[in-house]
């Protein structure tokens, strides 16, 4: 068991994955020669040659298109946005292509692609460099969606992400790339589509994912303290959603709250708090509440911008009422 | 280009030398492309096709042209403007038909109606609805081709009105950067929908755009479906022998209107009557009574076949189902990997070096 | 047009109350001003003093129902005007109309057709009249606030939710309302089969609906229970010189002017003066010290109990704090407390003695940290120091304390003052 950054089991995974398939490659910006913008492609290239890490221009609907012109001649591309927020200009690529042709071709083509990259606030980078994408690249259905907050989720489900037929869309964020975790020394996989209860707990359910999860964790930690014992449910994959896990965490406690980093306005989390009330609204003893970003662009100022974030404090408050605890 | 350069040349004698057989087997493609799509007009007249309807006539000698080119494992990749291509390709007309009239047996399965014809096991790699967008698809498939070192060329078509947009150029630059084996074909048929080339771009010659891609550039108004397959021909060789990606400009003419609902009140009577006069579809037919002495009777009866077997793939929609509703889910995610070969074990390790180039600051 | 006069908010927790008598009938020409209803609130029957004027077109609420603050009772106006007119346009305002209502209350909620009412229905709650607000329409069809969950749990057990009182925001009955309901015991049970017949006598069992008193003992009770960790500390306490002192001054008035309880109030005030640890209540986030001592004293009814208020009972003469506990307790007995006297202690004391229990624990009042069980004065027999016994009267006090305000030391040394105090009572009249 190795004690890895986030950044050095994703870096893991995409190593054993490119010697165990010679289809696999890694195409985006800086991937190479750069060593990656994050490191997390450090000394690939060195490993692989140019075919298989490929530094491209700045041309985000170029290289997605290549990646998925590439996905359906037979190849296993992970292309890498160096941040989602540059997946904007290559949204066609995505939505119209990616996401779509599979079915509009009737299954004649596969695209067995990843696209990956930070997602999310990271610190101070404003508004245009500081977007979630969850609801976004949930919202059309054809992509598979993960988002992980561990070194060893990372590691498990980059692996299957790139093992995958179908095009996957893999949340990773600037700020938790040095965040360290225990990772196996031996190969595993994590399937896509499965949550993960961090924290068992009996009073409310959390429910969280990518950027999330360390507010969630440490919102129960004072929760505790508190005397609420919270359950925290990283959902781990956005699309196809484990509803089983949440379903069955909230039949248990009775409430829950989502605490996202991203806008609360049609975001995933409104979509997590319809899905428990559309199948299990006897269920609930409160309403769902959540804690996302405020709807609002992001500020560059640090103490604005620590207001626009979700915070533990917010999130305690959140699942305090949904207990009727008295604050 | 102008409408008035179409009347330059009749191109008689030929330049290109042909046989009669020849001949006759590429005017029976382009005709059966040209009653498919009159067919598939009037069906549209009918209700029974809805939708956007982009019909292929006057363009047909491009298609035809090009599946004569083409080696297995190539790949051919255009627009929402596709039902020639497939015809061309080799795809069942049944099917094609079939998919316009939105039933089970269509191409797709009814997914994608006339835009969005895939027929892989012919070559038609996909009619892309999105203006562009499948420029730096087309790219990557010949990236795959490079990496694989199968050898197959990517042709990929686009209209004139595709130049305009960043992702044909980002298509371009990652083509021309990794020195792809593609061709890009602009079909040049002079409107953007509604709108003249001349209120789109600055320039007539669309192969400038090339150089700055080390394209090798290429132009031709299209008149005679063996000009044209001789200058796709050189592209095809220089993309499949030298990895050389190729820019190519035909200049072309669509007698219909942009699709059904156009009236095409954009151009005068007098510019279409006179492209018409130079249709590959016509001056073919003429040479092969004027040339090579085939009779009228025969002609017609070519023209018999040709429209039996349209109307029996008209027929054929006609009779077919209606997709399954479950079928709408069909296909959304990967259900069977083995089904997909392509997915299956790979053990190749020869995966060659990409091409860089090195910076010369004397340019 | 005519005015809907709608239920008042007679006291700052009040949710919901009773028209328990009117005082008008319809025809009748009211001045504004005018005491038109009895009304029972959470805490006492108060009388309603009209803000309008006109003739009673309507009495819209019928006596004895159970009613949401901001509900129409009643409809004013001019003679020949049409009360239903009045009504409508008020169910169609969604209640706002109301001025008597304050604005917090929860009015809309309360009111007329809303699209809830048919989930309901579905869901197997209390019936519901379909929306319209037609005449005919009943205050208790309207919908009660409640969690999906205590709906699903009050189906389960039987339980009728008009009758669970909501804990939850705006009075949301919550998951932890039904349980603690079902708790309770019964309250609709099948009869018995009659396999009894012939040498029993077999009596149906009675459902009794609360009573707003019932409800607000019943919420504040299980709360305090619920949330306050309790502990308990009892001392004995010799009461021959309280006895003493109370027949002196009693004599000396010539009437009984001062009871024991007087004197434990007194004692209790003084001693809190010495300990402000034991003056203390958990707030939270914080423990609250509180500056004034104001001594509640439980009031016995017949149908529950009211804890009027003895402010500044420190700063208070043993004659001031009889009189006052004399003239609180026949106000609590007839409901005519106003809500201010019955808010803001610090400490409660509830005596038991008169009906002869030595000694018993009581409930903390919610916003206070202890409360003083007073058992009955006893002969006993005790030692007499030279081998044999001699009569003497003793008291036995039990302390319930909030152990999240305070400890057991502070509470034991609070009561060794009282005991103190208690036994040499002469000193508290200096």
């Amino acid at each position: 068991m190795a004690i890895l950054q986030i950044r050095e089991a994703l870096r893991a995974a995409l190593d054993e994955e490119m010697a165990r398939d010679p289809r696999v490659f890694l195409m985006g910006e800086e991937v190479g020669h750069y060593d990656g913008a994050y490191k997390v492609s450090q000394g690939l290239l060195a490993k692989y040659g140019e075919m298989r890490v490929v530094d491209t221009p700045i041309c985000e609907a170029g290289f997605a298109g290549v990646g998925i012109g590439a996905a359906m001649a037979g190849l296993r591309p992970v292309v890498e946005f160096m941040t989602f927020n540059f997946s904007l200009v290559a949204f066609d690529q995505l939505i119209n292509n990616a996401a779509k042709l599979h079915h509009l071709s009737n299954g004649q083509f596969t695209l067995p692609i990843v696209f990956r990259g930070p997602n999310g606030a990271a610190h101070m980078l404003s508004s245009t460099h500081s977007q979630a994408f969850d609801a976004l690249l949930s919202h059309p259905p054809g992509f598979k969606v993960v988002s992980i907050a561990t070194p060893y989720d990372a590691k498990g489900l980059l692996k299957s992400a790139i093992r995958d037929p179908n095009p996957v869309v893999f949340f990773e964020s600037e700020v938790m790339y040095g965040v360290k975790g225990e990772v196996p020394d031996e190969e595993y996989l994590i399937p896509i589509g499965q949550a993960d209860v961090k924290r068992p707990g009996s009073d409310v359910t959390v429910i969280t994912w990518g950027q999330g999860l360390p507010v969630a964790l440490r919102a129960a930690e004072l929760c505790a303290e508190d005397g609420i014992d919270c359950e925290v449910v990283d959902v781990r994959t956005l699309r196809p959603l484990d509803e089983k896990t949440i379903f069955d965490s909230v039949r248990k406690t009775h409430r829950a709250v989502v605490v996202a980093h991203e806008w609360p306005t049609c975001g995933f989390s409104g979509h997590i708090a319809t899905r428990i009330q559309e199948e299990i609204l006897d269920e609930l003893d409160a309403p769902v509440l959540r804690e996302t970003y405020e709807d609002v662009n992001m500020p560059y100022a640090e103490n604005l911008e620590k207001l626009v974030i979700p915070s533990a404090e917010r999130a305690r408050e959140a699942i305090l009422r949904v207990a009727y605890h008295r604050i | 280009m102008t409408a008035s350069d179409a009347s330059t040349s009749h191109g008689h004698p030929p330049k290109i030398p042909r046989t009669k057989d020849e001949l006759l087997r590429l005017y029976r493609q382009m005709l059966r492309i040209r009653r498919f799509e009159e067919l598939a007009a009037r069906a549209y007249t009918q209700g029974k096709i809805s939708g956007f309807l982009h019909l292929y006539i006057g363009q047909e000698a491009i298609a035809v042209a090009t599946k004569e080119v083409m080696e297995p494992g190539d790949r051919v990749v255009t627009t929402y403007r596709d039902h020639g291509f497939a015809l061309a390709l080799g795809s069942d007309p049944k099917a094609c038909m079939a998919e316009l009239f939105g039933k089970k047996t269509g191409l797709v399965g009814g997914k994608g109606g006339s835009m969005h014809f895939f027929d892989r096991k012919v070559g038609l790699w996909g009619g892309y609805a999105i203006v562009g967008g499948h420029v730096p698809v087309a790219a990557g498939h010949a990236f795959a081709s490079k990496y694989l070192g199968d050898g197959a060329v990517t042709f990929c078509f686009m209209g004139e009105g595709a130049l305009p947009i960043g992702a044909t150029h980002e298509g371009f630059l990652l083509a021309g950067l990794w020195k792809l084996p593609v061709v890009f074909v602009i079909e040049n048929n002079q409107y953007a929908m509604g709108t003249p080339l001349a209120r789109t771009s600055p320039v007539d010659d669309l192969t400038v755009r090339g150089p700055v891609y080390r394209f090798v550039t290429d132009r031709l108004v299209v008149r005679d479906v063996f000009e044209v397959r001789e200058h796709l021909a050189r592209a095809a060789r220089r993309a499949r022998e030298q990895s050389q990606p190729c820019l190519l400009e035909l200049v072309t003419y669509r007698f219909r209107g942009h699709s059904m609902s156009d009236p095409a009140k954009y151009r005068t009577k007098e510019e279409v009557e006179r492209w018409k006069a130079q249709d590959p579809v016509h001056r073919h037919e003429r040479e092969l009574m004027e040339d090579f002495g085939v009779t009228e009777e025969a002609l017609e009866a070519l023209d018999d076949e040709v429209v039996a077997e349209m109307q029996a793939a008209v027929d054929f929609a006609d009779a077919s189902p209606l997709p399954d509703p479950e079928e709408r889910f069909q296909h959304m995610y990967v259900e069977d990997p083995s089904a997909h070969p392509e997915l299956g074990p790979f053990d190749r390790t020869d995966i060659p070096a990409l091409t860089v180039r090195s910076f010369d600051p004397k340019g | 047009m005519a005015k809907v006069i709608t239920l008042p908010r007679l006291s700052d927790t009040m949710q919901e109350g009773v028209v328990a008598r009117w005082l008008v009938s319809e025809g009748d020409k009211v001045k504004r001003g005018q005491v038109i209803a009895e009304i029972e609130t959470d805490k006492a029957t108060m009388e309603f003093e009209s803000f309008e004027g006109g003739i009673v077109l309507a009495l819209v609420a019928p006596e004895g129902e159970t009613l949401h603050v901001g509900a129409p009772i009643a409809v004013f106006g001019k003679a020949g005007e049409d009360p239903q007119e009045a009504l409508a346009a008020f169910e169609s305002a969604g209640g706002a109309a109301s001025d008597a209502a304050s604005p917090s209350a929860p009015a809309p909620d309360a009111h007329g057709p809303s699209p809830e009412a048919a989930t309901q229905a579905e869901a197997g709650g209390p019936p519901t009249q379909a929306p319209g607000g037609e005449a005919g329409e009943t205050p208790t069809d309207r919908r009660i606030p409640a969690s999906p969950l205590a709906r699903k749990r009050a189906r389960e057990y039987g339980l009728d939710l008009r009758a669970i009182p909501g804990s939850g925001p705006k009075g949301r009955v919550i998951v932890a309302d039904v349980e603690a309901a079902r708790a309770k015991g019964p309250v609709a049970q099948a009869a018995a089969p009659a396999a009894t017949a012939g040498r029993f006598v077999d009596r149906p069992d009675t459902r009794i609906p609360l009573s707003q008193m019932r409800k607000a003992i019943a919420r504040r009770m299980a709360e305090s229970f619920r949330d306050i960790p309790h502990f308990y500390l009892s001392a004995t306490i010799r009461m021959d010189r309280a006895a003493a002192l109370r027949a002196e001054i009693n004599a000396a008035h010539g009437a009984k002017v001062v009871s024991f309880n007087d004197l434990v109030l007194l004692a209790v005030a003084r001693a809190l003066e010495e300990h402000p640890r034991v003056n203390r209540s958990f707030a939270g986030d914080a423990i609250v010290e509180h500056g004034n001592i104001h001594v509640g004293v439980a009031v016995a009814l017949d149908d529950g109990l009211v804890v009027p208020v003895v402010r500044y009972a420190n700063q208070k003469r043993l004659t001031e704090i009889a009189a006052e506990v004399r003239d609180l307790g026949e106000r609590a007995r007839t409901r005519k407390l106003a809500p201010e006297e019955m808010t803001g202690s610090t400490i409660t004391v509830s005596n038991l003695g008169m009906f002869g229990i030595d000694h018993f624990s009581a409930v903390i009042n919610p916003g206070e940290g202890a409360i003083l069980a007073v058992g009955a004065i006893r002969d006993v027999a005790v030692p007499d120091g030279a081998g044999g016994f001699t009569a003497a009267k003793e008291m036995t006090v039990t302390l319930a304390c909030d152990h999240r305000a305070m400890d057991g030391a502070d509470g034991a040394k609070f009561l060794a003052t009282l005991r103190n105090l208690l036994e040499h009572p002469a000193a508290m009249l200096a």
